[in-house]
C-alpha cells in the first residue's frame, strides 16, 4: 500500500490536532491540549481505486516557545497549513511556515484551511486577506473541526493532489 | 560532551542496566549486517508494555514508529563524528500499549564504528515543561480574547458615539430648521445648550450663554423672573409659563415650556416660544374691545376711542357730553393718559351743587383770611393740576360768576386766588363734561355762550348704553369678572335668559346702572351662573322688548316723525312718550328742543 507523509502546520491552537482527530477518529474535544513534539496518526483512504495510507504528522504549533524543525518536514509528500479564522495573527504564522516548508520540501502540494468556521461571526481573517492568499496560488478551504465541516474535503483534496498532481475544486464560504 | 567508551560497559552490567531502567531508556545497537536494531541490556517497563509479553529484542522500525524510522533514516552527520553534537529526535508521542500514550525521545550515537539508538520515555520533567507551555498558551489565548473583547467594546462605543453625534447633529438641524428656541439648564440652572433661535431671541452669542446661570442671560423683568424661577423649581415634569417680556434689542414676548430631562432629572429643557405676534394681535383685539378702562367694541365706542386718540394728541379743551353713567370721567382719564401730560396730575372736580364761593375757592384757591374759615393760604385745583389735566364734571351746573372766572383762566392761562389780586400763571388742560344740553342752557341764559365756545373746541359725545346694546354682554362679563375677583365668589357666567333681560332693559342709568345690576346679581347669586332671578327687580320686571324693534333710536332722518308719533300715541304725555321710545325724559326733552318740536 502506498504511504504518504502529510505534515500539519500552523500556529498554536489553530486546530491541527482537532482536524486530524476528527478525520481519523471522528472525535472532537473542546478542551485545548497543546501538542509538544509530534504525533503521527494513520488513516487509509481510497482515491480512484487506489488505497493510500496517509501518515499524518501532527506537528506542534509554532510560536515563540517552539519552532518547527526542518527535519520533521523532510520526506513529506504534501502539507496542510491551518489557520484560525478568529485570530488574524495565525495567518502571518501560516505564511511563514509555508515559506519554510516550500524551502525545505520544494514544490510539493499543499492546502490551507481556515478553521473554526463555526465562529465565523468572530472571524478576523476577512475576504480581502483570503483573496490575497489565493492570489499567491494558495488553495484556501474553510472548515470546522468542531462541527466536522470541510474535514473530509480537506484530506480528500490534499490526497488527490498528491496522487494526481492537481487540486480538486475548492468550496468557498 | 564526552562519553565513556561503549565497550567498557558490558550489557549485562547490573549497575548499568539499573541506571538505564531507572531512566526509562531502552538501548539498541545497530546490527550492521542486517541494518536492524537489537535491544541491549534490560528493557524498561514501557518497552515491554508496548511490544507485549513475547517481547522481541529486535526493533522493527517500519512497524513500530514512522517517526523513529524517519529519524533513524535521516542523514545524521554526527554518526560519522564522535566528537560532534548529539542530535536528538525531539519528542514524539506513541501508544503505550495500554490504551494511553507516552512521549518518547530518541538519540542516535555512533561510537567506535558501532551505532547505538537510545529511546527515552520522557517523564515528569517533560510533563512539567508541557504544563508550562500549556499555561502560557492558554494565557495568550485568554489575553487575545480580552483584547478582542476590548476592541469590540471600543468599536461599539465608537459606533455609539458616531450614532449619538449623528443623532445630535440631526436633532440640532431639526431644531434649527424648525426655528425652535431651546435651552438646556443643568442642576444649578446654568445653560449647557442653547439653539441658534434661542440665542437670537436672547440677543446673545454661544460664548455669552453657555455655562452662565439663566438669570444672567435671559433679560426678564423682575416679576417675570420670579415667576420663571418658581416654574423651574416646580416639581412636575412638564410646565408652561408666560407670557414673559424679553427686553432685548428686539423686544419679544415669549411663553416657555419646561420639561424635566427624562435621562437626567436634574436637568431642564426649556422651549422658548416666540409669542410676539400673538401678543400683538391679542393686544390689538383687546384694544378693540376696551380702551383704557372703557369697555366696548361697538362702532359707536370705536368712534369714541378714535376721538380720544385724536384729541389727546392736541392740547385743546374738550367737552365730553353724555347721559349720567356713560363714563364721562373715564373718557377724561383716557384723554389724559394718552396725552403728553400723562406724567403730570389728573384732577377731577365735580362742579354740581356747590356755591360759587366754595367752587371758586376750590378751583382757584384762596388767601388766608379771604373769608371766614380761611385760616391758611390754600392753592386751588388749577394750581394742583399744574402741568396736567383738570376735569370739570357737570360744567353746566357751574354758577355764573365762576363761569366768568373760568373763561378768564382759559383765555389768559392764569388764575387769581380768592383774596388776592396778583394773578398766577397756570399750565393746565381743561376737560369738561356735562349731561346738560349746554346749547339749551345758553338759550335759557344759564350758561355763557363764550364759555361754551371756549370749552367746546373739541367735543366727544358718549353714546348711551341703549345706543350700544351689543356691548352689554362684554360689559356684563367684564363687571362679573371684576366683581367676582373683588368679592371672592366663583360665578362663571350669565345664563342666556339673564343676558336676554340685560339686553332688553332700557338702562336709563347707563353703564353705571349695569355695573350696579351685576353687583346686585353677584350678591344674590347662589350658584355658578347668574339667573334672571338674581337681577334687580326693575330689570326682571320690565317686559322684554320685542326683538325686532327693541328700541327706537333717536337718530336718522325720520327721528322727528318718530318723536311726534310717540307723542301722539302717548296723547301728548312726554314722560309716556319717552318711555315708549326707551329714552330718558331728559333726553326726550332735549331732542324736542334740538329738532324744534314745539311743546303742546
Amino acid at each position: 500500500m502506498i504511504q504518504k507523509k502529510i505534515c500539519m502546520l500552523g500556529g498554536f491552537a489553530v486546530g491541527k490536532t482537532s482536524l486530524v482527530r476528527r478525520f481519523v477518529t471522528n472525535v472532537f474535544s473542546d478542551q485545548y491540549h497543546t501538542t509538544i513534539g509530534v504525533t503521527v496518526e494513520k488513516k487509509t483512504v481510497a482515491i480512484k481505486d487506489h488505497e493510500v495510507m496517509l501518515m499524518l504528522w501532527d506537528l506542534y504549533g509554532e510560536d515563540e516557545f517552539q519552532k518547527v524543525r526542518d527535519s520533521y518536514l523532510r520526506g513529506s509528500s504534501a502539507y496542510i497549513v491551518v489557520m484560525d479564522g478568529t485570530r488574524r495573527g495565525t495567518l502571518d504564522t501560516a505564511l511563514a511556515l509555508q515559506q519554510t516548508a516550500a524551502r525545505t520540501l520544494g514544490s510539493v502540494p499543499f492546502v490551507s484551511i481556515i478553521n473554526k468556521a463555526d465562529l465565523q461571526t468572530e472571524w478576523e481573517i476577512d475576504e480581502g486577506a483570503i483573496e490575497q492568499l489565493r492570489a499567491r496560488g494558495w488553495t484556501v478551504l474553510f472548515g470546522s473541526a468542531k462541527l466536522g465541516q470541510g474535514v473530509e474535503e480537506l484530506f480528500r483534496n490534499i490526497t488527490t493532489q498528491i496522487m494526481h498532481g492537481s487540486p480538486l475544486p475548492t468550496e468557498r464560504l | 560532551m564526552s562519553h565513556r567508551p561503549f565497550d567498557s560497559v558490558p550489557s549485562d552490567d547490573p549497575l548499568f542496566n539499573r541506571i538505564l531502567s531507572t531512566l526509562d531508556i531502552a538501548v539498541f545497537e545497530r546490527d550492521e549486517p542486517s541494518g536492524g536494531f537489537r535491544l541491549q541490556g534490560l528493557a524498561p517497563e514501557w518497552w515491554c508494555a508496548r511490544v507485549g509479553p513475547e517481547a522481541s529484542t529486535v526493533l522493527d522500525l517500519e512497524q513500530w514508529s514512522p517517526f523513529l524510522r524517519d529519524y533513524v533514516a535521516a542523514d545524521h552527520s554526527v554518526w560519522a563524528s564522535e566528537s560532534g553534537p548529539v542530535e536528538k529526535s525531539g519528542p514524539w508521542t506513541e501508544s503505550d500499549g495500554q490504551g494511553g500514550t507516552m512521549t518518547l525521545e530518541a538519540t542516535v550515537l555512533s561510537m567506535e564504528s558501532r551505532t547505538v539508538l537510545l529511546i527515552e520515555r520522557l517523564g515528569a520533567g517533560f510533563e512539567q515543561m508541557r504544563s508550562i507551555v500549556q499555561r502560557a498558551r492558554e494565557r495568550m489565548l485568554a489575553e487575545d480574547v480580552t483584547v478582542k473583547s476590548h476592541r469590540k467594546t471600543e468599536t461599539r462605543l465608537i459606533n455609539q458615539l458616531e450614532v449619538s453625534e449623528r443623532t445630535k447633529d440631526d436633532a440640532l438641524a431639526l431644531l434649527q430648521h424648525l426655528g425652535l428656541a431651546a435651552l438646556v439648564l443643568d442642576e444649578r440652572g446654568c445653560i449647557t445648550f442653547a439653539s441658534d433661535r434661542a440665542r437670537q431671541l436672547l440677543g446673545a452669542s454661544t460664548g455669552e450663554v453657555i455655562g452662565r446661570e439663566w438669570g444672567e442671560v435671559i433679560p426678564f423683568h423682575q416679576q417675570d423672573r420670579t415667576i420663571f424661577r418658581e416654574t423651574i423649581n416646580a416639581p412636575s415634569d412638564s410646565r408652561t409659563a408666560g407670557p414673559f417680556y424679553i427686553d432685548s434689542a428686539q423686544p419679544t414676548w415669549v411663553e416657555v415650556d419646561i420639561h424635566r430631562d427624562p435621562r437626567h432629572p436634574g436637568r431642564q429643557i426649556v422651549v422658548v416660544n416666540d409669542r410676539t405676534e400673538l401678543h400683538t394681535l391679542r393686544r390689538a383685539l383687546s384694544e378693540q374691545a376696551s380702551f383704557h378702562d372703557l369697555v366696548g367694541k361697538s362702532p359707536a365706542m370705536l368712534r369714541v376711542y378714535q376721538l380720544v386718540r385724536d384729541v389727546a394728541s392736541v392740547d385743546t379743551t374738550v367737552l365730553i357730553e353724555g347721559e349720567t353713567g356713560t363714563g364721562k370721567e373715564l373718557i377724561a382719564r383716557a384723554i389724559h393718559s394718552t396725552s403728553g401730560r400723562r406724567e403730570r396730575p389728573f384732577i377731577a372736580a365735580n362742579c354740581a351743587g356747590l356755591t360759587d364761593s366754595i367752587l371758586t375757592s376750590q378751583l382757584f384757591g384762596h388767601k388766608r383770611g379771604a373769608f371766614t374759615g380761611a385760616v391758611n393760604d390754600q392753592q386751588g385745583l388749577f394750581e394742583a393740576a399744574e402741568g396736567g389735566t383738570l376735569f370739570l364734571d357737570e360744567i353746566g351746573d357751574v354758577p355764573q360768576p365762576v363761569q366768568t372766572a373760568l373763561l378768564r383762566v382759559l383765555q389768559e392761562k392764569e388764575i387769581t386766588r380768592l383774596g388776592e389780586s396778583r394773578p398766577r400763571k397756570v399750565d393746565v388742560r381743561v376737560l369738561a363734561a356735562t349731561h346738560h344740553n349746554l346749547s339749551e342752557d345758553v338759550v335759557r341764559g344759564s350758561f355763557r355762550a363764550d364759555l361754551l365756545y371756549r370749552i367746546r373746541i373739541a367735543r366727544i359725545r358718549l353714546p348711551t348704553l341703549r345706543e350700544r346694546r351689543e356691548d352689554i354682554p362684554l360689559l356684563a362679563h367684564s363687571f362679573l369678572m371684576t366683581i367676582c375677583a373683588a368679592t371672592g365668589k366663583t360665578i362663571d357666567r350669565l345664563s342666556p335668559e339673564t343676558l336676554h333681560r340685560l339686553m332688553s332693559y332700557v338702562w336709563p342709568g347707563n353703564v353705571r346702572e349695569l355695573r350696579s345690576a351685576i353687583e346686585f346679581a353677584v350678591i344674590s347669586c347662589k350658584g355658578t351662573e347668574v339667573s334672571p332671578d338674581d337681577l334687580p327687580p326693575e330689570i326682571v320686571g320690565t317686559p322684554a322688548v320685542p326683538t325686532l324693534a327693541p328700541w327706537i333710536p333717536l337718530q336718522g332722518g325720520d327721528e322727528k316723525s318718530r318723536l311726534l308719533a310717540a307723542l301722539s300715541d302717548a296723547k301728548g304725555n312726554r314722560t309716556e312718550a319717552a318711555k315708549r321710545l326707551g329714552v330718558s325724559r331728559a333726553t326726550f326733552y332735549r331732542r324736542l328742543v334740538e329738532l324744534d318740536i314745539p311743546p303742546r
